[in-house]
């Protein structure tokens, strides 16, 4: 099966208001999942990145650059973190931005989520604006000698509910990166991806400040209590809505461990979002906790994402 | 990083059954005292409790029966064992800690400071929590005494990790223990909320008092809940329900293996076979399994 096709038919972009029931979209999942088995020989989770995701001759290459941090709103932590700027990127016009947790996994162009190519060839075909991407690593409080474990800061500063990795975002890294570069402050313009603890992440940046951040992506996203995250369903079903786009994507075959269901929570909150009239787009495939589905649709969510700006 | 994610996760996150044994639950060891406090086990692993109204320290013997250790202690609370030998105790009724030696003989260790709960690490350095002041303590080798950290609601628990780098403080009026980063010369950095614990409903605090940990860095506070046992990236993975609906205060490993779970709770003490092993502050540091995240 043709990810980037199974993509296409499984998740349609809609309108806000104009969305899928969730029935009929299982339907359709487990009627694709049927066809797809009987006419191509398919192992589960075996998805493999398309043409987006590669390199091609003609389509400008943008700029990677590594830069490191010391926080003062997670105390003590220290951390990498990369910006990439398109080759189209001017001075003469703010630029989008997008922030990648976990950003390590995603700023190779030969494995990984390849953003970087990702990014090259869809902004080249005008699919999704001019984006600065901002690629983020976790903190870590690094240990007095090599007989000590650093304090590793990943769960708390992904899995809390609060503002403060928005704040730090806003307060620490962005000023940073707008120091050389100019980035929109159009909230329209300024979205959040991550898998894992990082889908929940960039969930709880837009919800906590979606007057700064208005388009998520969670990959196989920890909506699960690991630190509260298993709230969120109930609390979007209850909260005024918020100007939010929201993508998620999880696999039935994610991992149900003492935090919760990985896969049930990812269905309760898009069944939330559905509820409170949110422009959302949930993708689900047969993977575990893996990147390798997120990775073969990036390129279609981005697509999605950013469908609006670009028609701008 | 996803890719460490993954290759954690493959080794299979922990759950409530990993910590227990089939067929094990708790036994009563003690009853009838007035409040059971300050469980700390020395290096042949024999357990030592307070019972601070009636200011006495109790030894329970290899045998099971608990006997007096210590009387008139000057409303000991927290103790704990120190390299040297001596247990060291927070005698708040005289605002001062002390140490005794085999046959109960007391030195003064540090003068004018109301304590709860205290730790002694491997070099000696000592971290007492005094809830009254709203601060935690450092009392270095030279006992010299200082303040190290103000704030928190109610500092109880306090805990080294196995590797000795972090310092843990419970706050029994909020939902965290505390992690603190220890600096060279005692000082505390880096403070976060790290470890949330679960707060029942009709209260508003998790009441986390006395803490330990295993061997696989995993900790455990008593609260109103009961045991909450977090993994080392501050994520409650375990609830062991308490043994009766009274106050549990305290926590420690203990027996000759360290692995039997001690608990004092109000009147009484109770412990339980655990399939895990408990750390002693005052044995060397050692470096446990990477934290999964």
């Amino acid at each position: 099966m043709n990810p980037r096709k199974s993509f296409d038919t499984l998740a349609p972009s809609h309108k806000n208001g104009d969305m899928i029931p969730l029935s009929i979209r299982a339907v359709t999942i487990s009627i694709l999942v049927f066809f797809g088995f009987s006419s191509v020989t398919r192992a589960a989770d075996d998805y493999q990145p398309g043409p987006d995701s590669l390199t091609h001759e003609g389509v400008p290459r943008g700029e990677m650059k590594q830069f490191s941090w010391k926080s003062k709103i997670f105390p003590g932590t220290e951390r990498q973190y990369w910006v990439y700027v398109p080759a189209q990127y001017s001075e003469s016009k703010p630029a989008c931005l997008m922030v990648f947790q976990d950003g390590g996994g995603y700023v190779s162009r030969d494995g990984g989520f390849r953003v970087p190519n990702v990014f090259d060839n869809l902004i080249h075909k005008k699919e999704m604006p001019v984006t600065i991407g901002v690629f983020i690593n976790p903190g870590v409080v690094p240990a007095a000698s090599t007989n000590q474990h650093s304090r590793f800061n990943r769960s708390f500063e992904y899995d809390t509910l609060s503002d403060q990795y928005a704040r730090f975002l806003l307060e620490e890294i962005l000023p940073e990166v707008s120091k050389n570069y100019r980035l929109t402050s159009d909230p329209e313009g300024r979205a959040v991806c991550g898998g894992s603890s990082g889908g929940i992440c960039a969930f709880t940046v837009a919800w906590e400040r979606p007057d700064q951040f208005r388009k998520v992506i969670s990959f196989i996203g920890s909506f699960v209590n690991l630190r509260g995250g298993h709230l969120y369903p109930s609390i979007v079903r209850k909260t005024e809505p918020k100007p939010l786009k929201v993508f998620l994507q999880d696999g039935s075959n994610d991992q149900d461990i003492y935090a919760g269901s990985w896969f049930i929570g990812n269905q309760d909150l898009a069944a939330a979002l559905k509820f409170a009239g949110y422009d959302y787009q949930f993708v689900i495939g047969d993977g575990g906790h893996s990147g390798k589905h997120g990775t073969a649709i990036l390129p279609d969510a981005l697509r999605w994402l950013w469908r609006d700006y670009v028609a701008k | 990083m996803v890719a460490v994610v993954l290759s954690t996760q493959a080794q299979g996150p922990p759950r409530v059954s990993d910590l227990l044994l089939p067929g094990e639950n708790w036994q009563l060891v003690g009853e009838g005292y007035k409040f059971t406090e300050g469980p700390a086990t020395d290096g042949d692993g024999i357990v030592y409790f307070t019972d601070i109204p009636n200011n006495r320290i109790h030894r329970i013997e290899k045998d099971g029966k608990v006997s007096v250790f210590a009387e008139n202690t000057g409303g000991a609370n927290g103790l704990m064992f120190g390299g040297d030998g001596l247990l060291y105790a927070c005698q708040n009724g005289k605002k001062r800690i002390v140490a005794y030696d085999k046959n109960a003989n007391e030195k003064i260790i540090a003068e004018d400071l109301e304590s709860n709960d205290l730790v002694v690490s491997h070099a000696g350095d000592i971290y007492v929590t005094d809830p009254t002041n709203k601060q935690v303590w450092h009392i270095n080798t030279k006992r010299e005494k200082k303040v190290v950290d103000k704030g928190l609601g109610f500092p109880n628990g306090v805990r080294l990790t196995p590797d000795q780098g972090l310092l843990l403080v419970a706050d029994s009026r909020s939902q965290y223990v505390y992690s603190y980063h220890i600096e060279p010369d005692g000082s505390l950095s880096s403070k976060q909320a790290f470890f949330q614990l679960i707060i029942p409903d009709g209260k508003t605090d998790s009441g986390a008092d006395g803490m330990t940990f295993d061997r696989k860095a995993n900790l455990y506070v008593t609260t109103h809940l009961g045991v909450q046992v977090c993994d080392q990236a501050g994520r409650v993975f375990t609830v062991l329900p308490k043994p009766q609906n009274k106050w549990l205060a305290n926590v420690v490993f203990g027996g000759p293996e360290m692995n039997y779970l001690y608990l004092t709770c109000s009147d009484k003490i109770y412990r339980r076979k655990m399939n895990a092993k408990g750390v002693l502050s005052f044995q060397p540091p050692f470096l446990p399994p990477q934290p999964r995240l």
